[in-house]
C-alpha cells in the first residue's frame, strides 16, 4: 500500500503542470473574469445602480427557483471549462503514461525498483482516475468559494444581504458532492477509452497520438464505407458506437430535456433513451451497475491485460 | 553458501540471432565479477536475463529467485545501474530520495546523504540541470545507500572523465563491498577495473570463452617478451597469441613451462586487456 502511494505521488510530481498549474490557471481565470466584471460593472454604471436594483429584484423572486437555479450552475455550468480541460489532461497523461519512460530510457530506473509492473500500470491508472479529477473538483471549489465571497461583499456594500439572496441557499455541498460522484463515476465509464490509451502507450514506437486515433478511425470508415456500399445507407459503425458511449455518460452536465420526451445534449445530439440522464445519484449508480458498465469494463481488461503484458517486455530489446 | 547466481543452458534468441548461446555460470557471494567482451557479444542480453527485464531460454536462478517470474521481490536484493544516465530528467534530487525510501525496503536516507555531501548536488537540484557525470554520482550514491546482496553494473562509466571513474571504482571498493556482496561489472575500460576484480568471464559470440579468478590468470597465464633472435624458439613453444612491440616479440601462453621460457627472455603477468585480445583472436588459431 505505502508503495502505491509512494508512486501515484511520482505521478503526480512528475505531472505537476497538467495536475495542479493547469486547474489552478482556470480557477484562476474565473476569479479574474469575475473581479473584471465587477470593474467594468462599476466603471459604467456608477456606484452599482443598476447591480443594486438587480439584487433587490433578485430577493423578491422565490427563494425555492433560485436555488434550484443556483444548485443547477453549481453542478453543470460552472465547472464545464474544468471538466472540458480535465478530460484532455487526462487523454494526455495517460497517452504518455508508458511512452515517455520507455523513450528517455528511465524505465530501466524504474524497473530496477522493487515495484511490480501491475504495481505500477495501476498507480496509473489511479492517477488518471481517481488523483487528478479529486484535484481538479477540489479546485474548482475552491474558486466557487472565492468568487461567492467577492459577490458576498459587493451584495454587503450593497446593503442586501448575501446568504438570504444565494450563499445560504442552492445546496452547494450536495451540489459539489454530486460534482465529485460523476467525475468518479466517468473515470469508470471511460474505462475502455484509458485501457485503450494506455495499450497503445506502452507499444507505440513514436507519436502514440497517432496510433491512439488512427486504427479507429480506419475501421469506423472502412465500416460506413461497407455499409454504404451495401445498402446505401449510413447506419451505426465504430464512431456511432463510441459517440453513444460517451453521451450516455454519468457526466452530468450539458444534459437538457429540451422540452420533449428525449433527452439532448449540447449541440442538439440526440441521447439514447436507455438511460435517464437526469441527474441523480440513482441514474448515475444505474449506469454503472448496467449490462453496458459489464461489457465496457471486458473491454477495459482485455486492453489493459494487453498494456500489461507489453509493459513487462518493454525491456526486451 | 550457495551461489548468488546459477546459470544452466541460459539461452536467449532473438528473431534471426542467438544472442545468448547456451550459458552456463556459477557466481558465489563475496566476488567481484568482470563481464568483458566485444560489442554484440551478448553481456547486455545476459544481464538483462538475470535481472529480470528479459525472457530467457534455459535454467536460470539469481538469489534462488526466477528473475522472469519475481523480478519485483528480486529487486530487494538486487540493484543495478543499466548505461548512464537512465534516471529521469524531471525528478528532483530530493523527490528521487524519497521515492526510493518509500518503495526500497532496505534503503538507508542517512548513507545517502552521507555520499551525496561529498559531491556538488544538493536536493533542489533537478536531474535534468545535473551534468552526467554528477548523474552517475547521484545513482551510486542511491545504489550504495541500498543494501543488497548484489549490484550489477553495465557500462557505469561509459561517457564519463577518467576523474570520475577512479573515483567511481574507488568508491565502490572502499565504502561498498564486502564479502557478503557480489558485483558485476561490464566496461570497455577493462584496464581500471582489472585490479579490483576477483573473477574473469570473457563472452564471445554468446558463448563463454574464459571464466576464472583473477588469481588463476596470474597462475595459469604468462607473457614472454623476447628479441627477434629468439622468437623462433618462442613460437615453437604454442603461444596464445603473438604480438610485435618496438622491435621486440611478445607472446602469451596457457599453462606453460616458466622455467623454459625464462631462458628466452623477460617474463610478465599479462594484462587482463592483453588477455583479452588474444583470447578473443584465439578463438580463430
Amino acid at each position: 500500500m505505502s508503495r502505491l502511494i509512494a508512486l501515484v505521488k511520482r505521478e503526480f510530481w512528475e505531472n505537476k503542470g497538467a495536475f495542479r498549474t493547469t486547474p489552478l490557471v482556470i480557477g484562476g481565470i474565473y476569479i479574474v473574469l469575475t473581479l473584471m466584471f465587477l470593474i467594468t460593472f462599476n466603471h459604467f454604471d456608477n456606484e452599482f445602480q443598476s447591480l443594486k436594483e438587480l439584487s433587490r429584484w433578485l430577493s423578491q423572486t422565490d427563494p425555492t427557483l433560485r436555488g434550484q437555479i443556483i444548485y443547477g450552475a453549481n453542478v453543470a455550468a460552472l465547472p464545464g471549462l474544468f471538466n472540458i480541460v480535465l478530460s484532455f489532461v487526462v487523454f494526455f497523461y495517460l497517452l504518455g503514461s508508458l511512452y515517455d519512460d520507455r523513450k528517455d530510457r528511465s524505465i530501466l530506473f524504474w524497473k530496477s525498483l522493487p515495484a511490480s509492473d501491475t504495481l505500477t500500470l495501476g498507480s496509473k491508472l489511479l492517477s488518471a482516475m481517481v488523483l487528478a479529477p479529486f484535484i481538479f473538483w477540489a479546485i474548482y471549489v475552491l474558486t466557487y468559494i472565492v468568487i461567492m465571497l467577492i459577490f458576498s461583499v459587493v451584495v454587503l456594500s450593497l446593503g442586501e444581504n448575501p446568504w438570504t439572496l444565494f450563499l445560504g441557499i442552492g445546496s452547494p455541498f450536495k451540489a459539489w458532492g454530486m460534482l465529485l460522484l460523476s467525475y468518479l463515476a466517468q473515470s469508470i465509464w471511460a474505462l475502455p477509452l484509458y485501457g485503450w490509451l494506455m495499450l497503445v502507450s506502452s507499444f507505440a514506437p513514436r507519436i502514440p497520438l497517432l496510433f491512439a486515433i488512427l486504427p479507429p478511425v480506419v475501421v469506423a470508415v472502412l465500416q460506413i464505407w461497407i455499409e454504404f456500399l451495401q445498402t446505401f445507407t449510413l447506419k451505426k459503425n465504430l464512431f456511432g458506437v463510441i459517440g453513444e458511449w460517451f453521451a450516455n455518460s454519468p457526466f452530468i452536465s450539458f444534459v437538457s430535456t429540451d422540452g420533449s420526451d428525449k433527452p439532448v445534449a449540447t449541440l442538439g445530439i440526440p441521447l439514447s433513451g436507455t438511460f435517464n440522464h437526469e441527474a441523480t445519484v440513482g441514474n448515475i449508480l444505474d449506469r454503472l451497475f448496467s449490462v453496458h458498465m459489464l461489457i465496457g469494463l471486458a473491454v477495459a481488461a482485455v486492453f489493459l491485460g494487453t498494456a500489461l503484458w507489453l509493459r513487462r517486455r518493454a525491456t526486451e530489446s | 553458501m550457495s551461489n548468488v547466481i546459477e546459470a544452466r543452458g541460459l539461452t536467449k534468441r532473438y528473431k534471426n540471432t542467438v544472442a545468448v548461446d547456451h550459458i552456463d555460470l556459477q557466481i558465489p557471494p563475496g566476488r567481484i565479477v568482470g563481464l568483458i567482451g566485444p560489442n554484440g557479444a551478448g553481456k547486455t542480453t545476459a544481464l538483462k536475463a538475470i535481472l529480470g527485464l528479459a525472457n530467457y531460454d534455459g535454467e536460470l536462478s539469481v538469489l534462488g529467485k526466477n528473475p522472469a517470474k519475481d523480478r519485483a521481490a528480486l529487486m530487494e536484493d538486487v540493484c543495478f545501474i543499466a548505461d548512464v544516465a537512465v534516471l529521469p530528467r524531471w525528478i528532483r534530487v530530493s523527490q528521487l530520495i524519497e521515492l526510493t525510501e518509500n518503495i526500497h525496503p532496505k534503503f538507508s536516507r542517512e548513507k545517502c546523504l552521507a555520499y551525496l555531501a561529498s559531491t556538488k548536488i544538493t536536493l533542489d537540484h533537478k536531474v535534468k540541470q545535473l551534468s552526467k557525470g554528477m548523474v552517475v554520482q547521484l545513482h551510486l550514491a542511491i545504489v550504495m545507500a541500498i543494501d543488497v546482496k548484489l549490484l550489477v553494473l553495465d557500462e557505469p562509466t561509459l561517457g564519463l572523465d577518467i576523474l570520475f571513474r577512479k573515483q567511481f571504482y574507488t568508491n565502490l571498493l572502499n565504502d561498498y563491498f564486502d564479502e557478503e556482496r557480489t558485483i558485476i561489472i561490464t566496461t570497455h575500460q577493462v584496464e581500471e577495473i582489472e585490479h579490483i576484480l576477483s573473477d574473469l568471464i570473457f563472452i564471445q559470440d554468446g558463448r563463454i570463452a574464459l571464466d576464472c579468478s583473477m588469481e588463476k590468470v596470474q597462475e595459469n597465464y604468462v607473457e614472454l617478451i623476447v628479441a627477434p633472435d629468439y622468437a623462433a624458439a618462442a613460437r615453437e613453444l604454442k603461444p596464445l597469441y603473438e604480438r610485435e612491440l618496438f622491435g621486440r616479440h611478445i607472446f602469451l601462453y596457457e599453462n606453460a613451462n616458466r622455467q623454459q621460457l625464462k631462458e628466452l627472455g623477460e617474463l610478465h603477468t599479462p594484462s587482463v586487456a592483453d588477455l583479452f585480445v588474444a583470447t578473443m583472436s584465439g578463438g580463430a588459431a
